[in-house]
């Protein structure tokens, strides 16, 4: 009932307010729509011998965030996104929900200062604050883009922005001298609140300054300070972790082609005032890129070294949280085993994402993700990376490729260090253009390749070597409806020792893991676009999950999904 | 173009100097190396554990173990277990606040054993530690219903069947301190062989507790006898508590309009054990009442009533109770 008066609260509300917005044209609206279906079935060999979990589960729910956006004046603007959810199989206002997504303010002081209070969404550079793109996402065909845009859009994932609650500003002075223009940025917010009896509030604070000179040359500095604040709290321990970090680049042209070199660097300090026990580690690290764009693509070089003791809560919070359980069949085999995140659940689940920036290094699974796992930021690496975007062959034939090899800086439980090689490719080959067709087909590949090598004696080795097979086909059969088909193939297999740590984030052991797994995704139906952003697809997907060292039971499903998105 | 050359040749010469030639973490368990103590135990710090000291073990190993390290006191029999993997033992892993893994408690001016023992080797070090002062657990996170150490509280109130018994000891053999509540007997016409009211006026500690029930737990030593029913093949004896309500506080607990949360559990351990549990996995009993708000709210409970139950069929039961006291935050031997 009181979801009920809480539509007729918002009808009355917003209705007279959208009469007048169409006379004074002072409220806006977008927002997204999305109802999603799907159900869940058991398959293979796994529906004869698991007697306990049912045979089948489904659910689904329309959505639609209804952004609303008021300018009372010229310079102000407040947003606010509200969710209004029904979950299937509720009626008259059962499983019906109204929530505030986001509420925001911006606006301009002077026509010179700018500011947002509220939800708002920030990002510096890869060290200091950053959201790194979740693992084996890139390089994958487009057609596995729908459920990569549904984690995302639920977790607030914007670009690599994250979403925090405070108050950001910025300005610039344009100048006539050697200095052609400063920046200045800076904000401060609240990451944590306050807990009765537990941790001090977390707030973080930071800013940037940029000097743009008239000869390309430009100088970057920026700040980010993660602290607790003592006496929000009965306890006396604090953590606290600045990371500053300076660029200078420079753009020029050789030879009539344009090109970049970035070089950056920095430090950072992490520890726990008012514990005589937790260690206090500094680190540093400097990259250094040279990136040059020709008509045939993009060509990016360059040389990292991440210091072990390098701490960044902003930049090294992963959004993959290995510890959260799955929403499809959590529990599965007559021994009702607690499911590992899997690659379906990178690609498809929502709620194992994280949202919160993270003071600690949250784990990772080296299956999926060795050698950056935490991004650039990704501490105890030192090598080079190269990569050509946009490489275009022929006028049907495009391609990206990159690859990265690197050392760690030192060892972990010995003095023999892990070497990481990992390489991508991504190609598609758009077969309309080669065969003169009128309607779209385009057929894309990915292969993802990576491994992590440690010599030493028997007991100190590892030796993991991990392969993703992407492709995917589609085709329109009628004008902006197409068939797709896609498949994703896995293969994890060697050992490794994966880092247990303590409270302080040092190391205090090793477990030693073997794997041989292996994964398949198959995709195959229609989707049909009514513009770019408004688009259904209706499919059938099968997963399947294949432990070969025999710890878990193979994992099968199918899947029949439905789902439409609009972006209004 | 040739200062870039020159900015990448230094910064190559500037990592290639940066190779370290230490580890992160232990070292890696390597099969092949023998097993050694590399320094002797020591003990470090002190053991005024009432003024809030504590102590700490340290020595190192040549690799790295899971190693146990188990106190236990000459005189009370209190044990406190630390245990690790590591290649080392030091303040950081094995500090101890006076603690007890297992009740009763640690005493005062107690000698206790030290031993610290290995998992795959059968290496085992031996050594005595004093405690100056016992921990105090009645502390600033805590509210204590009672000890007995100052006799039992008349205020008390409850009923016991004829022929059962509940009588304050005062003659050692506590779980806490000196004093403790006996319970015992046999009753073949009814489950209840007695129970006791602590009433909230009545407690130690007047403090209003919190009313986050995540946070509060309610702590009870019970020394049982795991006597095992001769029908039921079940132990003997059952605990119950019943948690009161006064939603409205007007000083009483009314069954049709307040709230009342049960916890029960058998008593099939021999000894002193303590109890915890947290005031969110309390039960609101389908009989007990259709009244109340159905929110757990710690901060309005009025009366905390322990009873000792046993099938009449089965024969004599007994529970034990000492030092009843609520904590906040975590179990008091957390």
């Amino acid at each position: 009932m009181k979801k009920i008066n809480l539509y007729y609260f918002f009808f009355f509300f917003f209705f007279p307010t959208a009469i007048l917005s169409q006379v004074k044209s002072n409220l806006w609206y977008d927002g997204n729509a999305r109802v999603n279906y799907n159900r869940d079935a058991l398959e293979g060999v796994l529906k004869e011998k698991d007697t306990i979990s049912s045979r089948s589960n489904g659910g689904g729910f329309t959505i639609l965030d209804l952004g609303l956006h008021f300018t009372p004046v010229d310079d102000i603007e407040i947003s606010s996104e509200i969710r209004l959810q029904n979950d299937f199989g509720g009626m008259w206002g059962n499983k019906s929900v109204v929530e505030l997504r986001s509420l925001s303010a911006k606006g301009i002081i002077n026509n010179k200062i700018a500011f947002s209070v509220g939800d708002i969404y920030l990002k510096q550079t890869k060290y200091t604050l950053y959201n790194y793109d979740q693992e084996l996402s890139e390089f994958e065909p487009s057609i596995f883009e729908f459920y990569r845009d549904f984690v995302n859009y639920e977790n607030y994932y914007k670009s690599n922005y994250w979403r925090l609650h405070g108050v950001q500003t910025n300005f610039s002075y344009n100048m006539y001298n050697y200095i052609k223009q400063l920046d200045f940025d800076g904000f401060a917010t609240r990451i944590r609140g306050q807990e009765w009896m537990g941790k001090p509030e977390l707030l973080m604070i930071g800013g940037s300054a940029v000097i743009k000179s008239i000869n390309n040359l430009n100088l970057g500095t920026h700040y980010v300070n993660t602290f607790e604040v003592l006496s929000s709290s009965n306890g006396d321990v604090f953590y606290y972790n600045p990371v500053l970090n300076t660029q200078l680049s420079y753009t020029g042209k050789l030879r009539n082609i344009p090109y970049k070199f970035l070089l950056e660097g920095g430090f950072s300090t992490r520890g726990w005032g008012g514990d005589s026990l937790a260690p206090q580690v500094k680190g540093n690290f400097t990259e250094a890129t040279f990136s040059s764009k020709t008509n045939k693509g993009k060509i990016k070089i360059g040389f990292r070294y991440v210091d072990t003791d390098f701490r960044s809560v902003g930049s090294q919070t992963r959004r993959v949280n290995y510890n959260t359980t799955t929403t499809s069949y959590p529990y599965y085999s007559n021994n009702y085993t607690q499911r590992k995140a899997s690659l379906i659940d990178i690609i498809s689940d929502p709620k194992i994402y994280n949202q919160n920036l993270s003071t600690s290094l949250m784990n990772y699974n080296p299956m999926y993700s060795s050698t950056e796992p935490y991004g650039n930021a990704t501490p105890n690496r030192v090598g080079f990376t190269a990569g050509i975007d946009n490489f275009k062959l022929t006028d049907y034939i495009s391609a990206k490729f990159q690859t990265q090899y690197f050392s760690e800086v030192i060892g972990q439980g010995t003095t023999n260090k892990r070497l990481f090689s990992k390489s991508s490719l991504h190609s598609l080959v758009s077969l309309d253009k080669l065969l003169s067709l009128k309607n779209s087909f385009d057929i894309e590949g990915g292969v993802n390749f990576e491994s992590v090598q440690r010599n030493g004696d028997d007991y100190e080795k590892v030796d993991l070597k991990t392969i993703l097979c992407s492709g995917s086909i589609s085709y329109e059969i009628l004008k902006n409806l197409k068939v797709i088909a896609g498949v994703k193939m896995f293969l994890a297999e060697g050992n490794e020792f994966i880092a247990e740590r303590d409270m302080y984030d040092q190391i205090n052991g090793f477990e030693s893991t073997r794997y041989n797994s292996e994964e398949t995704i198959l995709i195959a139906g229609l989707q049909h676009y009514f513009t770019d952003n408004i688009y259904f697809t209706m499919q059938y997907n099968k997963f399947n999950v294949l432990d070969k060292t025999k710890v878990y039971d193979e994992f099968s499903i199918g899947r029949i999904i439905f789902m439409f998105n609009m972006n209004l | 173009m040739k200062k870039l050359k020159f900015l990448l040749f230094v910064l190559t010469i500037f990592f290639i100097s940066c190779e370290k030639d230490k580890f992160e973490g232990p070292m890696l368990d390597n099969p092949n190396l023998e097993f050694a103590i590399l320094e002797p135990l020591d003990i470090l710090g002190s053991t005024d554990f009432s003024n809030n000291q504590n102590t700490y073990f340290k020595t190192s190993f040549s690799k790295q173990v899971d190693w146990k390290i188990k106190i236990k006191g000459l005189n009370s029999g209190s044990v406190k277990n630390i245990s690790g993997k590591s290649d080392f033992i030091d303040q950081s892993n094995s500090l101890w606040d006076g603690s007890s893994t297992k009740i009763p408690f640690f005493i005062g001016e107690e000698d206790c054993l030290v031993e610290l023992s290995f998992e795959i080797y059968d290496t085992i070090i031996e050594t005595v530690i004093n405690i100056q002062s016992p921990k105090l657990y009645d502390g600033a996170n805590t509210i204590l219903i009672t000890d007995f150490e100052n006799g039992f509280n008349p205020n008390f109130t409850g009923f016991f069947q004829a022929g059962c018994t509940k009588a304050l000891s005062i003659g050692g053999g506590a779980g806490q301190g000196v004093n403790f509540l006996q319970q015992f007997g046999t009753c073949d016409w009814d489950w209840l062989i007695g129970y006791v009211d602590y009433y909230s006026t009545y407690w130690w500690n007047q403090d209003d507790l919190v009313n986050d029930p995540a946070e509060v737990y309610f702590n009870i030593m019970i020394n049982g006898d795991s006597t095992i029913s001769q029908t039921s093949n079940v132990p003997n004896s059952l605990f119950k508590l019943e948690f009161y309500e006064d939603e409205n506080g007007d000083g009483y607990y009314d069954a049709n309009t307040e709230d009342r949360y049960d916890y029960e559990f058998d008593v099939d351990w021999n000894g002193w054990k303590m109890m915890s549990i947290c005031y969110n996995d309390v039960d609101k009993l389908v009989l007990a009442t259709n009244g109340g708000d159905g929110v757990r709210n710690p901060s309005k409970i009025s009366n905390v009533r322990t009873l000792l139950l046993a099938n009449p069929d089965s024969g004599p039961a007994k529970a034990d109770v000492d030092f009843l006291i609520w904590s906040i935050g975590s179990p008091i031997l957390n």
